[in-house]
């Protein structure tokens, strides 16, 4: 039997339901999280989806982080799917776009998806242009997923360039109910976010998602985002948190 | 509820193994997700200190002095043997070095790691006050003043004449992530004062900057990055011909099997900004062992090699950078030197006075 909540939410109209959305949002600012919106999404079905955000938190470089993010997912058929991007970062005056082929498969009992992706990153207040080249393999399960890759990470400043060594891609997500569930909430353990791929600091944090009818998904993340996680000795560098809403059809 | 604590077992097991790709010996989950030292207050407590003693550390050399050089070293991880960082002293005395700065990671936090360092810079500290610091006997003054000078410092400037106590062996550190991941703060700062500091060396007419920057947590962290940005070291105002910057966490990975944590997007590219800023000549950065050498936005990187017995049983030729600096501003020379001692044994250590075990 619904909840009274997921009656109510159910009976709200668009509108209404946004505003809800942009509330969460701002309540969150002290806290905030990067949805990963690419990634956890197999429920049974590969739906098209679109995706938007709203991010907040702070950074102790750039200070407040205010900004949004725009996710566009097509599935050509059950195994094929392309995946863009746009993420704008006011305050941090950080703008990117990225762009991503997946492939899913069944194997045994996993679902697995190898995925290949290019992302662009411009720095405005550094005026420094980020290209970031990505490989990975998630395995997903019913309660749980494993990302396991590598990143090439390349930047321009200053009228010099420097690709760093391959780096290591990562990730582990747990969740509380099974990926089909109408609602979950879990922890995430990862050196990426969105828009981008991380050395070897390590994000940690929480997300959640809330289906409000079957075509719409409330989501959020709070996401902290240590500095020098491998020199034990993490430390605040970033604390973020995103709630957003997904819209799926097939 | 049994797969969820199933799951949250694995996640955990997840976060103990990712620890064991560190770079560290000591693997500690606990500074994986939460760290147990703050920046922050490290620079806090590091600025009370310099505000009072910053001045002290200019250095303002004699009109005869045409070049002056000093050596940079990192990741001595002292254990039982300080024989390395003893070394490295060693060689700078010997060739006339003015002073001698580390990259950090100089100790691995034990409190008798520690003392055993402290005991090594006690007697290098002999050995330079020997070779460098008189006593002051002229018309003006006799042996009972107490008086001892350094006659590479210009007579009228303020750091020329002190009792000899107040002489201190001119070794400048930076702070490294094993010098405090054990809430080793307190024995670090207990012995070197500060983390986050500056001095400049005054030569003819021209000025040299030296930097000094807290990046053991992987992070400059909010409050030093603002210091640097509202100009809290006290140099700005001279007219700075070189600027050379130490710390300890490093920009550049020289190579792909490398796992030390280095500087979030955001702030790699902040810091190599400030460094063009401050028309930097050399940057110094340690922590991943290895060496690395390149130009960047007009300034020169320099990842140092570690020092320790671990790495370099045997030593090696090139685990120190020395750097000299002209009067007549040609641009700096950097050469590589090497340290060669061998690990001594537990009992020739004790003889000397130096733990050997740790509870």
């Amino acid at each position: 039997m619904p909840s009274n909540n997921y009656i109510l939410i159910n009976n709200m109209g668009l509108f209404q339901r946004l505003a809800l959305s942009l509330t969460l949002a701002l309540a969150a600012s002290t806290a905030v999280a990067q949805y990963y919106s690419g990634d956890h999404t197999f429920d049974g079905e590969n739906k098209n989806q679109v995706s938007v955000s709203l991010t907040t938190g702070k950074n102790i470089i750039t200070g407040p982080c205010v900004g949004n993010t725009v996710h566009y997912k097509h599935y050509f058929n059950n195994h094929w799917s392309v995946d863009g991007g746009i993420n704008m970062q006011y305050t941090k005056g950080l703008y990117g776009i990225k762009a991503k082929g997946e492939y899913h498969l069944k194997l045994m009992s996993f679902h697995m998806f190898a995925s290949g992706e290019y992302m662009f990153n411009h720095y405005n207040s550094y005026n420094t242009n980020e290209n970031v080249g990505n490989m990975s393999v998630r395995f997903e399960r019913g309660y749980w997923d494993i990302t396991l890759g590598g990143s090439m990470i390349g930047y321009n400043m200053m009228g010099d360039h420097y690709t760093e060594p391959l780096t290591l891609t990562f990730g582990a997500h747990a969740s509380l109910r099974p990926r089909t569930h109408d609602w979950n909430v879990g922890l995430l353990f990862r050196n990426y976010d969105d828009f981008y791929y991380e050395n070897w600091n390590i994000n940690w944090g929480l997300d959640f998602y809330w289906k409000l009818k079957p075509n719409w998904k409330l989501f959020g993340e709070f996401n902290i985002r240590p500095a020098g996680s491998m020199s034990q000795l993490a430390s605040k560098y970033e604390t973020t948190g995103k709630v957003g809403l997904i819209y799926r059809w097939k | 509820m049994r797969k969820t604590i199933l799951y949250s077992l694995m996640a955990t097991a997840l976060l103990a193994a990712s620890g064991l790709f560190s770079s560290c010996e000591k693997v500690s989950p606990q500074g994986v997700l939460l760290g147990n030292t703050s920046v922050d207050d490290r620079v806090k407590q590091s600025l009370i200190y310099y505000s009072y003693h910053g001045a002290d550390l200019d250095w303002d050399l004699t009109d005869s002095i045409e070049e002056y050089s000093f050596l940079v070293g990192s990741d001595s991880h002292v254990t039982f043997d300080p024989g390395r960082l003893f070394e490295m002293i060693q060689i700078g005395i010997e060739n006339d070095d003015l002073f001698y700065c580390h990259l950090g990671d100089i100790v691995d936090t034990k409190p008798e790691y520690y003392s055993n360092t402290q005991l090594a810079l006690y007697n290098a500290t002999r050995t330079w006050k020997a070779k460098y610091i008189k006593p002051l006997i002229d018309e003006y003054h006799t042996a009972d003043d107490g008086l001892y000078f350094d006659k590479r410092i210009t007579p009228s400037t303020k750091n020329y004449l002190k009792p000899w106590d107040d002489w201190n062996l001119p070794f400048y550190p930076v702070v490294g992530n094993h010098d405090i991941t054990h809430n080793g703060w307190s024995l670090f700062c207990e012995q070197f004062k500060t983390s986050f500091y500056e001095f400049t060396v005054k030569v003819g007419d021209s000025y040299d900057r030296f930097i000094f920057l807290d990046s053991a947590n992987g992070t400059l962290g909010d409050f030093q990055t603002d210091e640097i940005d509202n100009n809290a070291l006290l140099n700005d105002d001279k007219p700075i011909r070189n600027t050379f910057t130490f710390t300890h966490t490093n920009i550049f990975r020289p190579s792909l099997n490398e796992f030390a944590s280095t500087y979030c997007r955001e702030e790699l590219y902040y810091i190599l900004d400030k460094l063009a800023d401050w028309n930097t000549t050399i940057a110094f950065w340690g922590h991943v062992h290895a060496w690395d050498d390149r130009m960047f936005g007009g300034v020169r990187h320099i990842t140092m090699p570690s020092m320790n017995f671990v790495d370099h049983p045997n030593g090696g030729d090139d685990l120190l950078v020395r750097v000299t600096v002209y009067k007549d501003g040609r641009e700096p020379k950097v050469e590589r030197v090497g340290l060669y001692c061998k690990e001594r044994s537990k009992e020739e250590l004790e003889s000397l006075g130096y733990y050997v075990t740790t509870k």
